[in-house]
């Protein structure tokens, strides 16, 4: 199971406004508030912890077929180290998160071993979707593959395992 | 405040967020924000506190989570209205 999301940091200063009253509010935890709060670039911090808990609620989505907007739910941990953990409901999702200064850029799995089977790809030409969920056949392995897909502004990042 | 009026003053707090512009002239209650009117996952948070401030309701964290299309989005306003 893989999960990814990017974030196009120019788009996002354009598409939301994270100042406004209740936004942190209803996205973030606690303890997230509290490290968006003490970090020297909130917003940055902010997108950062959003790609995370999308990527890894793609992944919750892809389990179960349940879709919810429930960011707030999806728990952000060990920020500082290379691998991240997001948590909901007692499932534990692990995080990578590329920061740069156009975009960020998180990709999520279920197995930290995973994480080195992850291929990032062009687009393949026979995407296919069973229940939303897309996949492509691979003409070389001679099977169906999973894709996890994520497009914002100018970047898109095509992952598959 | 009648459905249809409920209705238009949605379409209203949801179009600057619209990707689709053909899916939201069609709009319906079955459609989708996401799916349908391709809105920014991160643009439901502002929907939803738009409109918490034009409805004057609040929308707790279990009724956001349903938030996803114009239906459920209709029956959350009546429900937090109703309470009032």
């Amino acid at each position: 199971m893989i999960g990814n999301d990017i974030v196009d940091l120019a788009l996002s200063q354009i598409e939301s406004n994270w100042k406004r009253k209740g936004f942190i509010d209803k996205i973030f935890t606690v303890q997230e508030q509290s490290a968006i709060n003490s970090s020297e670039n909130q917003e940055i911090m902010i997108w950062n912890l959003w790609s995370r808990k999308e990527a890894a609620y793609k992944i919750y989505n892809r389990q179960t077929g349940i879709r919810n907007y429930n960011p707030i739910q999806f728990e952000c941990s060990d920020l500082d180290l290379e691998i991240g953990k997001v948590v909901f409901d007692n499932k534990v999702f692990f995080t990578k998160t590329e920061i740069t200064s156009d975009y960020i850029y998180t990709e999520s799995v279920v197995k930290i071993i995973d994480f080195d089977k992850i291929k990032t790809i062009a687009r393949p030409e026979n995407i296919q979707k069973e229940e939303g969920i897309p996949y492509y056949f691979d003409v070389l392995d001679l099977v169906n593959k999973p894709l996890s897909i994520t497009h914002h502004g100018r970047f898109e990042r095509i992952i598959s395992i | 405040m009648t459905k249809s009026e409920t209705l238009e003053k949605l379409k209203s707090i949801v179009k600057p967020f619209v990707k689709n512009e053909e899916a939201f002239q069609n709009i319906t209650e079955e459609t989708d924000f996401i799916n349908d009117l391709q809105i920014n996952s991160a643009n439901l948070v502002d929907i939803v506190l738009d409109t918490e401030e034009a409805f004057d309701i609040e929308i707790d964290n279990a009724s956001m989570e349903k938030m996803l299309t114009i239906k459920a989005a209709l029956e959350i306003i009546n429900t937090k209205l109703t309470e009032k």
